[in-house]
Parts: C-alpha cells; sequence; structure tokens
C-alpha cells in the first residue's frame, strides 16, 4: 500500500548535516556524491555482504548498495560457518569490509568525492518502491537461518513510523550516537536510515566502554540520542562515569526492567524509551519503562495474539508476519507483553532457540546425551548437563564454538551420568533444575567420568 | 588447546597476577576454573579462557570498582591489554598510582 513508485534514496536538504565522520560534519550533498562515487566502483553482483564496522564506512556501503540495484544480506551472527553457508546459498555476491580473513572489498577512498567538482552537483538517485535492498536473516529452530525480505518501501514506510513512534518531540536536529553494530535491525533502523529520512546526524563510532560512551557523546552537539541495549547500559549505569548531556536513551534487544530505567534516569538526568520490535518486522512499539509496564504500539501495525504468538499486519510489509511474543491488547495501541514463546530465549540481546541448540550438543562426537538449558536464577548464562564418557567440559565448548554465537556457550558444561529422563524421553524442567542445584551444590568444579 | 595442570616456569602468576585471576573468577562466576588455573599467557577472549564481549564489561565494571581506573577499547594499549592475565595486570598497574 504505497503510492510512490519511486523515492529519493536521502529525503535531506544538501545542506544538512547527516553524520559525524572522524570529528568533521558531512552534509547529505556530500553524503550523496560519496553514495554515487562508491555505487560506480562496486563489483557487479546481486548479493552484498557489508561488514564494515566503521559505522558510516556501513551506511555509505548500503546505500550504494541500494543504488546500485544490489541487496545486503545481514546475517544473524559472524561465525564462518554461517557466512560460508549463506555465500553457498548466495553464490552470486560479494563482501564488502571486514577484516581479517574475511575477504572483504575495501572500496571506500578518505573523504571521497573527488569525481565530481562540486558535491551539489552530483545526481539524487531514485530507489523503486518495490525494490529488494536487505534481507536480514534469523537463526530460529530449524538450523537454517530464515530470510526476512526489506524492500525499498518497507525500510522508508517503517522509518517514518518510527520517526512518529519515537522522535516527536525532537524539532531541531537529534544526533545520535549508537552502541549497536549497524549489521542488525536495531541498529539499522536507528543509526542507518534515520539520518536518511530524519532530521538526525549519526556518530561514526561504536563506543564499547562506558568511558568510550562518555566520550563518543561529548564529541556530538546536543540534542544527544544513545542508542544501546540492556547489558550496555546496566555496565554504564553502574560504572560510575559522569555521563552528561544526552537527551535520551533508546533501549532494545532485551527487555529492561522498570529499576534500571531509574537508575539511569536519575543518574545521567536523561529519559530512557524503551524499544520492542524484531528482525521480522522492525519497530513495533515503545514506552517510557521508567514510569509505565504498558507499550505503545507504533500506528503502522495491527496486532492479532494467536495461539503460536502474535500475528503482526502491516501496509508497508510484504507480508503479515509472527512473532514469537505473546500480548494482551489493552486498547488502542496499547499492549502488555506476556513474555516469549518458550523456546525462544535472549541472551545478551541475541535471539536463539533452544531447540536448536540442544540439537548441536546432541551431534557432537561423543556426546551420548545431554541438555542446555536457561537456568532461572542465571539468565544471563545458559547452562549445559552432558553425559560424555570420554569427553572433558572443555571438549564440548570447543566443539560447540564453530556453531553457536558466543554467548549461547554453555557456563558451566557438568558432565553427569545420566539425565533423569522420563519414560517418554521427555525431560521435565523441574528435574533438570534439580539435578543442577545437586551438582554446582556440592562443590565448585565436579567433573565425573 | 588446553594447558590446564601443566604450569611452567612463565606461566607462573604473581601475586598481583593471582589477585586479578580470582576478580576475573569471582565477577564472572566461573565456576569450571580455578583462579589459579588461568595461565598468565594464554589468551582471556576467544580461545584460551573463552571469555566474550558481555564478559568484557561486566569484568571492565569489576576493575573499575577495584582499581578505581575507567578502560577504553579506543585506547591502542587497551586493546593489547585486555589479551591475556599478565598483559592486563600490567595495563591495571600502569595506571593506577
Amino acid at each position: 500500500m504505497n503510492n510512490q513508485r519511486h523515492s529519493p534514496i536521502i529525503d535531506r536538504n544538501p545542506d544538512e548535516i547527516i553524520a559525524f565522520r572522524a570529528g568533521l560534519e558531512v552534509d547529505a550533498a556530500k553524503f550523496i556524491s560519496q553514495a554515487n562515487a562508491l555505487a560506480g566502483r562496486l563489483p557487479k553482483h546481486r548479493y552484498v555482504f557489508n561488514l564494515y564496522s566503521d559505522r558510516y564506512e556501513f551506511l555509505l556501503g548500503f546505500c550504494a548498495a541500494v543504488i546500485a540495484g544490489q541487496c545486503t544480506l545481514m546475517p544473524p551472527n559472524r561465525l564462518d560457518k554461517t557466512l560460508d553457508e549463506l555465500a553457498s546459498e548466495y553464490p552470486d555476491s560479494y563482501t564488502l569490509g571486514g577484516a581479517g580473513n574475511e575477504d572483504g572489498l575495501n572500496l571506500l577512498q578518505p573523504h571521497d568525492s573527488s569525481h565530481v567538482t562540486d558535491a551539489h552537483d552530483s545526481p539524487l538517485p531514485v530507489i523503486p518502491a518495490d525494490q529488494l535492498c536487505a534481507i536480514a536473516f534469523t537463526s530460529g529452530s530449524t538450523g537454517k537461518p530464515s530470510a526476512n525480505l526489506k524492500y525499498w518501501h518497507t525500510l522508508k514506510q517503517g522509518t517514518l513510523g518510527n520517526i512518529d513512534l519515537l522522535l516527536k518531540r525532537f524539532n531541531t536536529r537529534l544526533n545520535v550516537v549508537a552502541t549497536v553494530p549497524p549489521q542488525h535491525m536495531w541498529g539499522l533502523e536507528t543509526s542507518i536510515l534515520l539520518p536518511l529520512f530524519a532530521n538526525v546526524a549519526i556518530s561514526d563510532r561504536t563506543p564499547f566502554y562506558p568511558q568510550d560512551i562518555v566520550d563518543a557523546i561529548e564529541s556530538v552537539p546536543a540534542p544527544r540520542a544513545l542508542v544501546s541495549s540492556p547489558v550496555h547500559l546496566n555496565a554504564l549505569e553502574k560504572s560510575g562515569v559522569p555521563l552528561r548531556g544526552v537527551d535520551v536513551i533508546f533501549s532494545a534487544t532485551a527487555p529492561m526492567s522498570m529499576e534500571l530505567a531509574q537508575a539511569l534516569e536519575n543518574r545521567f538526568d536523561t529519559c530512557v524509551l524503551e524499544v520492542f520490535g524484531c528482525t521480522e518486522s522492525g519497530i513495533l512499539a515503545a514506552r517510557h519503562t521508567s514510569e509505565e509496564t504498558l507499550w505503545h504500539l507504533s500506528e503502522l501495525f495491527e496486532l492479532e495474539p494467536g495461539e503460536a504468538g502474535t500475528v503482526v499486519k502491516a501496509g508497508h510489509l510484504s507480508e503479515n508476519v509472527i512473532i514469537g511474543d505473546r500480548i494482551e491488547k489493552k486498547g488502542e495501541y496499547r499492549f502488555k507483553w506476556l513474555g516469549r514463546h518458550q523456546d525462544m530465549i535472549n541472551i545478551a540481546g541475541k535471539r536463539g532457540s533452544l531447540t536448536d541448540l540442544n540439537q548441536q550438543l546432541l551431534s557432537i562426537n561423543g556426546v551420548t546425551d545431554g541438555v542446555i538449558f536457561s537456568p532461572q536464577h542465571t539468565p544471563e548464562r545458559l547452562a549445559a548437563l552432558v553425559v560424555a564418557p570420554n569427553l572433558k567440559p572443555s571438549d564440548i565448548i570447543d566443539a560447540m564454538k564453530p556453531m553457536v554465537d558466543p554467548v549461547f556457550l554453555p557456563r558451566p558444561v557438568y558432565l553427569v551420568p545420566m539425565l533423569p529422563r522420563q519414560e517418554t524421553g521427555k525431560l521435565a524442567n523441574a528435574a533438570v533444575m534439580s539435578l543442577l542445584d545437586e551438582i554446582s551444590g556440592s562443590g565448585k568444579r565436579k567433573e565425573q567420568s | 588447546m588446553n594447558l590446564k595442570g601443566q604450569k611452567s616456569e612463565m606461566q607462573t602468576q604473581t601475586r598481583q597476577e593471582q589477585e586479578l585471576a580470582e576478580l576475573i573468577v569471582e565477577s564472572l562466576n566461573l565456576e569450571d576454573i580455578s583462579a589459579g588455573e588461568i595461565m598468565p599467557e594464554d589468551p582471556l577472549f576467544g580461545d584460551g579462557l573463552g571469555l566474550d564481549s558481555i564478559d568484557a564489561l561486566e569484568l571492565a565494571l569489576a576493575i573499575t570498582q577495584k582499581y578505581a581506573i575507567q578502560l577504553k577499547a579506543d585506547d591502542q594499549n587497551m586493546k593489547e591489554a585486555f589479551g591475556t592475565l599478565r598483559t592486563l595486570n600490567a595495563y591495571i598497574m600502569q595506571n593506577t598510582s
């Protein structure tokens, strides 16, 4: 449902600042000339992996690919196995950026606008509404990543909805620092798409430690927004760094407690807006977590609670999606989040499937039985109980490393003589938890043969 | 590659390294290794001890609380410092008075 067949790659005036690169302002005109120049240099393939870790370079690479009619593939993680699988599924592809053995091309030249005499002369590319611009992959319980297709009109309309949902209170240019990588939807929607369609400028930095965040915030003018996730924000809050001048903190990828939201607001004299969304649908809702529990749904969407999860409908999505979250409607555009589907876990903002992880554990040579699970008392790590008479816990971890994202590696791994399975073969949660308590209670390091 | 239980002379912890190793084990809730088993020259991240980026944040916090220094990823010295127990300890010693 869109009335425009084409629209410009960027909807900003030529003199508007869209980014800070190495401390210098980049305006829209300069950005367009750089993106055009890069688009002309891209090898001719249908698909591209954009592994630039510098945010501005990622933005250039992403837009150059769109201009050249190419589709950016966004893998769910950076494991060699994942990249190799996707590369063989999409053979007409190449890699931009990246380091080490990722073999990416670096086609950027510093401060590149050498091909045009005046940046304002560079033509403004227009993009067809139905051009496929990106595929965002999610790992699910089938083991193979699922493809979520993002067309130009989906990205643009979604961003216009996000501006409405999140940025209404700002009537001057908002300057954004993000701790999250641009390669996933949260980072893409906030730090890559926003400067294209909103009065926003992004910092090229990706700060990690609390002091890095302070430095990055100080490097951009007010008003300032910090885009981050609960793991980073928790570390930030507890670190005692003197963070000042942040007008709003946007948090997503994992639930945030009311306590943490309040602590952040009190300590840093700021406002914390939590954002709820997923790769399949993009940003869906927001709430002011320090004082409310109900979510405000973006007016682009309609939600329908169902058996398997919730159906999400929207005019700008190419098809309805089902998300693994349970919700309860509480009025027009308000809802309560009831929890995730049992199989899905979230560790430090990364989504995983317990079914998938268990299959991988059982596929290890020498493992005759095992279970990997999320112990209630430590939701930030998974644990594993394994039957493997000739292996050490470190052998099991080493075998899992190439298969799963590091945050899903179980810690600890306990070797046990057998698992408390029922006759049906099922493992009751309670039995697993009590076995874990028994083992960990009886000594720090327990290795059984 | 697991060097547990195979100490060589070069891999003996100094007193400060032992203290830091204890901080690592305690702040990260490492259940299947004891402080004395962290080899001073084994990598902390990726291979070796196998810590990840969540651990980096947790550990940085514990270091801030104990030694009152703030780590920065931009600091070239910091990138090298986080490599092993030995280099991390040296960085901390250099940056505390």
